[in-house]
């Protein structure tokens, strides 16, 4: 069954590509995320508030230490630091690596049945190489794109209302998939409208404060936490990079290996 | 005859069904992806919140 053996060829790539993620994410990407939770911790709590009320007004301003906007509910589970907090999200990278790979997988298995109908041959077949594409790919829907307007934020940075910018999110990420599977699977000369739909985003515009995203502290702590900041959208830069460029190659490989033999 | 018609309905189902268990599988994964990204309840947000960092999902 079809839909039995990609939902196991992506468990297998979850799994490979949320590990791989993990430990790249453990060296480069968790240090910085710390050091901004310690300088969010360190602020003073009246300007944390006042902060917390600018941004968001409709929150209380929290009495915990993580006001600014951050934490939903100062009572609300949270995995205890240490083993606890890894595990977490060692097991969410490996979630969103299976359900990226369920995407990347479905999408793929399209163009094997469509190649396959059509008789193009470099589209029924699909290896690592291939699968390194798609992969490139994938990191420009769901990484670069959407951070091109949103750049990955360390915590404790104020930005426009959540709800907001993860609408663009998506929306950024689903013009671009098209975009992309427009250029590149379109046969009429209306394909290059995918460019068009490409940029849409980014002539709309993501969603942005105002204010400056470290308005709640003292000047010093503020550049400092400008520069985590920049070193942070390049560490995620390359974590995603090494996520995206696993994904897509052990997709192309699975695909071939496992899925192709049910889709024709 | 009737083989013949029986074998042509086959194909059809098993064309439409192929695209729907695709269909699935695409479904499974974006739920997946946007209850680990994007959910905003609490505990969910806070299990996940070093991964949504990292990967750029808009995260507070």
């Amino acid at each position: 069954m079809l839909f039995r053996r990609i939902v196991f060829a992506a468990l297998l790539v979850g799994a490979l590509s949320g590990l791989m993620l993990s430990a790249v994410q453990r060296w480069q990407v968790v240090p910085i995320i710390e050091a901004a939770e310690r300088y969010e911790q360190a602020r003073t709590p009246q300007a944390g508030g006042a902060a917390g009320e600018a941004a968001h007004p409709h929150e209380g301003a929290g009495e915990h230490a993580h006001a600014a906007g951050h934490e939903h509910a100062a009572d609300a589970w949270e995995p205890a630091e240490g083993v606890e907090r890894i595990g977490f999200t060692v097991l969410s990278n490996v979630l969103v690596g299976i359900g990226f790979a369920l995407v990347m997988l479905a999408v793929m298995s399209v163009a094997l049945r469509r190649g396959a109908v059509s008789g193009r041959k470099a589209m029924a077949k699909l290896n690592w190489r291939h699968g390194l594409l798609w992969g490139l790919a994938g990191y420009a829907v769901f990484f670069v794109a959407p951070a091109l307007g949103l750049p990955p934020e360390i915590p404790g940075s104020v930005a426009a209302p959540l709800e907001s910018r993860q609408v663009w999110w998506l929306l950024t990420a689903a013009c671009t998939a098209a975009g992309i599977a427009l250029v590149v699977f379109g046969k009429s000369p209306w394909r290059w409208a995918g460019l068009a739909l490409i940029a849409v985003p980014h002539v709309v515009g993501a969603p942005h404060s105002g204010m400056s995203p470290f308005v709640g502290f003292p000047p010093e702590m503020a550049a400092e936490m400008a520069t985590l900041a920049k070193q942070f959208v390049w560490a995620s830069a390359i974590a995603n990079g090494v996520f995206w460029i696993v994904l897509g190659i052990s997709s192309g490989w699975a695909a071939q290996r496992f899925v192709k033999k049910a889709v024709a | 005859m009737q083989s013949q018609a029986t074998t042509v309905a086959t194909t059809r189902v098993a064309v439409l069904t192929k695209g729907l268990q695709l269909a699935f599988a695409f479904l499974l994964g974006a739920v997946i992806v946007y209850a680990a990204g994007f959910l905003q309840t609490s505990e969910v947000h806070n299990a996940a919140h070093d991964m949504r960092h990292s990967q750029g999902f808009p995260c507070h």
